[in-house]
């Protein structure tokens, strides 16, 4: 029966009041003719309502002159009477196709990336990867050959074992194994020796294989031999190659000097911010939420999460350099560190570090920073034996 | 045969062969829920509607059903539903 009403709805329906003194007869004969009737109520002796569909509406006319009752429509309902009241308005009917001819239109891009299954890679190179591939963002779904990129992502991260792309609906969500990196293989057959990498003092070797040429506590120049790969016996007087193994720590140093302008003062956040919120892509952008920047100095900070940016400002206090040497100390200590850590190979440690800073004249201030670090410095050489 | 012994077939046959009697027997098949509503099917015709008292024809006799508030939720040629409360049903 339900879908009986929902069907009438579609089709249309009216309510109507029959006025006569025999609306028994008339529902009867009605029924008889096959015609649907349903709501009916009473209101009085002589008058009741019912719905009826507007075809079963056109065959009463007969009914009710026969048995001499009035009938009249009280309300129209349904699709087809809501379709006829805003049948002038042409755009109304226009935007609702344009809006279907949008939506179905967008379902054709993607509007986000996600990566899954990620262990020790990071996530964000494989988005980058992935946007240099053409999957970002905006892109066309039927532009994207799922299998190729697969293969072109594994070829270009070794660290992954399997990939699949896959697009639900408007997300692509990239899903990633990790491979488990074999060791390095050594060719043990290549007779070579060991010599530094850099100049330092050895602090502790570790020899698998040959035979050391210095003790730790020596200072070693760059290109120093340090195991060598050649055996010589003096009671056979047999030479004998072998493939020099090992780890050689040793102490090395590290100095960067870095400057700074002290005309900029020192900015700090004061905890106050506002935020400004836009919707849109790219260039089109409307602000939907704004709060009110009540202060002059301040630090801008753009955030994009989808079609959604939003823009933070930060109150800033500005502090004269000279006013706050440990802040400037320690701003010096992380730019030089920064600038270290660049030329040191990344398994080295840090031991010791020395910061020695000037002031000129409260507009310029450099820092000498001076690392003392601790790192393998074995490198393989190959043994021409020829 | 008489009218009264092939009724009495009817009903035998329809219960042999667990046929619904309703068709066999020209019956009208009343199905309520609680007191508020009530389903007739195979009947034949409305004879009086007020929200107090509805009268309905069938092949039986007239059904009488009292009330109050009493509504005919739908109506077609072979069942009428009556919505309200319902407090006596009478046959004829």
């Amino acid at each position: 029966m339900f879908f009986y009403i929902l069907w009438n709805f579609l089709k249309g329906y009216v309510v109507i009041r029959v006025d006569g003194l025999s609306l028994e007869k008339f529902i009867n004969i009605t029924v008889s003719r096959g015609i649907y009737l349903w709501g009916i109520k009473r209101q009085s002796y002589t008058s009741l309502t019912a719905k009826i569909s507007i075809s079963g509406f056109r065959q009463l006319r007969g009914i009710s002159r026969k048995v001499r009752c009035r009938v009249r429509i009280v309300d129209k309902r349904g699709l087809p009477f809501i379709m006829h009241r805003y049948r002038k308005r042409k755009m109304l009917t226009a935007g609702i196709f344009i809006f279907l001819l949008i939506i179905y239109g967008l379902s054709f891009f993607v509007w986000s990336v996600e990566v899954e299954g990620t262990e020790k890679v990071d996530p964000q190179e494989i988005l980058f990867k992935l946007e240099s591939l053409g999957v970002k963002p905006g892109a066309f779904k039927p532009h994207i050959d799922s299998m190729l990129l697969e293969n072109q992502l594994i070829v270009s991260f070794p660290e992954l074992s399997w990939a699949s792309l896959e697009i639900r609906g408007s997300r692509a969500v990239l899903r990633v194994k990790e491979a488990v990196l074999p060791p390095e293989v050594i060719d043990k057959d290549t007779p070579c020796n060991i010599v530094a990498a850099k100049d330092g003092i050895i602090e502790k070797m570790i020899v698998l294989d040959g035979q050391p040429a210095v003790k730790p506590g020596q200072t070693v120049r760059k290109g120093q031999l340090l195991v060598s790969g050649v055996i010589e016996h003096p009671d056979t007087i047999g030479v004998r190659y072998v493939h020099s193994m090992g780890q050689v720590l040793a102490r090395t140093w590290y100095q960067e000097t870095v400057h700074m302008s002290l005309k900029e003062p020192y900015r700090q956040r004061t905890g106050r911010k506002s935020e400004i919120k836009y919707l849109g892509w790219k260039r089109f952008k409307i602000p939907y939420r704004k709060e009110e920047i009540d202060f002059s100095n301040f630090e801008m900070e753009i955030r994009q999460d989808g079609f959604i940016y939003t823009e933070i400002y930060y109150e800033v206090e500005e502090i004269q350099w000279s006013k706050n040497i440990a802040k400037l100390k320690a701003k010096l200590e992380e730019t030089a560190l920064a600038k270290v850590r660049k030329s040191m190979p990344p398994g080295a440690k840090i031991i010791d570090k020395k910061l020695k800073y000037d002031m000129i004249d409260n507009v310029k201030a450099s820092a000498v920073i001076s690392i003392e670090a601790l790192e393998d410095i074995a490198v393989q050489q190959i043994i021409d034996t020829l | 045969m008489s009218r009264k012994r092939l009724e009495k077939m009817k009903s035998a046959v329809s219960d042999i062969f667990e046929l619904p009697k309703e068709i066999m027997l020209n019956l009208p098949k009343i199905s309520m829920i609680g007191n508020n509503q009530m389903l007739v099917e195979n009947h034949k015709g409305v004879i009086e509607y007020t929200p107090q008292r509805i009268r309905v024809n069938s092949s039986i006799g007239v059904i009488r059903i009292q009330g109050s508030e009493m509504n005919l939720k739908n109506i077609a040629a072979d069942d009428i539903m009556i919505i309200g409360e319902i407090k006596i049903i009478e046959f004829i």
